[in-house]
């Protein structure tokens, strides 16, 4: 009789363990991208200095950069409109060739953003195509 | 007299190229994988891309980190398990518009185009042919395209595990708003 009980509560233990085991497998593989807006940046920095840094050594400055969330502040030069709602706003950095590019996702507000204004931001950084590009990008000030 | 007829072929040059090269570095490349037990979509907002309409030259180039998936977890495996983005941060096409007289750059309207070129994705170069469309409205052109590609043929190793989520073909989806300024 208590061997047999002794049997039940293992069996449950471990029936639990698995079923706790696939709930937290299902909510890691269904995670959605960090909202910045609650993230610590890794770096806070200007635009002009931003860019400066990938020009001056575009493999150092990816390894140091790509991947962590990083604060840009800088002057709004364009928005463009992308595909599926997003918002591409781009950052003068004093060179005529390199700028930096802050992609936003559909669900950001971006109202109010307009050409010539100092805004500091908020993205992911993938890396130097021939710009500096920031992505799932919120902004913090203007 | 050698000097200046040189020096007048290279003024030509630049005169012709002037105004004819239409760039872009808010392009847009997305792609779709469906199976029945999920669809698989990524957005990539941050293409640039040089179209020179004189000579039909067509130049698009992408970082592999700026694919955004809906989720995280596809995202981290698709840069580091699949394309190594570490490794191969670039994707690129540099090809040509085969059948450039159909297109007629002074009057609105859409053109169908053929493009042929270099196809580099995960470090391994292919020859691709594909069907796109040109629009022309006033000062601005457009360039759009669907086709697939099989990730087997790029040496885009995808475990057995996950191979009954990914498609075997991908199919992949190109919008470009050209400007001849560059910032659009």
């Amino acid at each position: 009789m208590k061997l047999k009980s002794a049997r039940k509560i293992i069996l449950f233990v471990i029936l639990l363990t698995g079923l706790a085991g696939i709930i937290a497998g299902i909510r890691f593989y269904n995670l959605r991208n960090k909202n910045l807006l609650k993230e610590k940046p890794d770096f806070t920095i200007t635009a002009e200095e931003l860019r400066k840094e990938f020009e001056s050594d575009e493999i150092a400055s990816t390894s140091k950069f790509v991947n962590k969330i990083v604060e840009v502040t800088g002057v709004v030069s364009s928005i463009d409109k992308g595909e599926n709602n997003a918002l591409n706003v781009t950052l003068t950095t004093g060179s005529s060739l390199s700028s930096i590019i802050c992609t936003f996702s559909g669900n950001t507000d971006t109202s109010g953003l307009k050409a010539g204004q100092a805004v500091t931001l908020r993205g992911e950084c993938s890396g130097f195509l021939m710009d500096v590009l920031l992505n799932n990008c919120v902004l913090i000030s203007k | 007299m050698k000097r200046l007829f040189f020096l007048l072929i290279i003024t030509g040059f630049f005169i012709q190229s002037y105004g004819q090269k239409y760039i872009t570095k808010n392009g847009y490349i997305g792609f779709f994988s469906h199976t029945p037990v999920e669809d698989i979509k990524a957005d990539n907002n941050q293409v640039a891309s040089v179209l020179d309409i004189s000579t039909g030259e067509i130049v698009f180039q992408v970082l592999i980190r700026s694919f955004r998936f809906e989720k995280a977890l596809m995202e981290q495996h698709f840069n580091e398990n699949y394309m190594e983005s570490e490794k191969h941060p670039r994707a690129t096409f540099t090809g040509k518009i085969t059948n450039l007289p159909a297109v007629s750059f002074s009057s609105p309207g859409v053109y169908e185009v053929e493009v042929e070129g270099d196809l580099t994705i995960h470090g391994t170069v292919k020859k691709v042919k594909e069907k796109g469309a040109i629009g022309v409205a006033g000062e601005s052109i457009t360039a759009s395209s669907k086709f697939s590609i099989d990730p087997e043929d790029y040496n885009i190793k995808i475990p057995n595990v996950v191979r009954n989520k990914i498609a075997k073909t991908i199919e992949i989806t190109v919008i470009m708003k050209y400007s001849t300024s560059g910032n659009q």
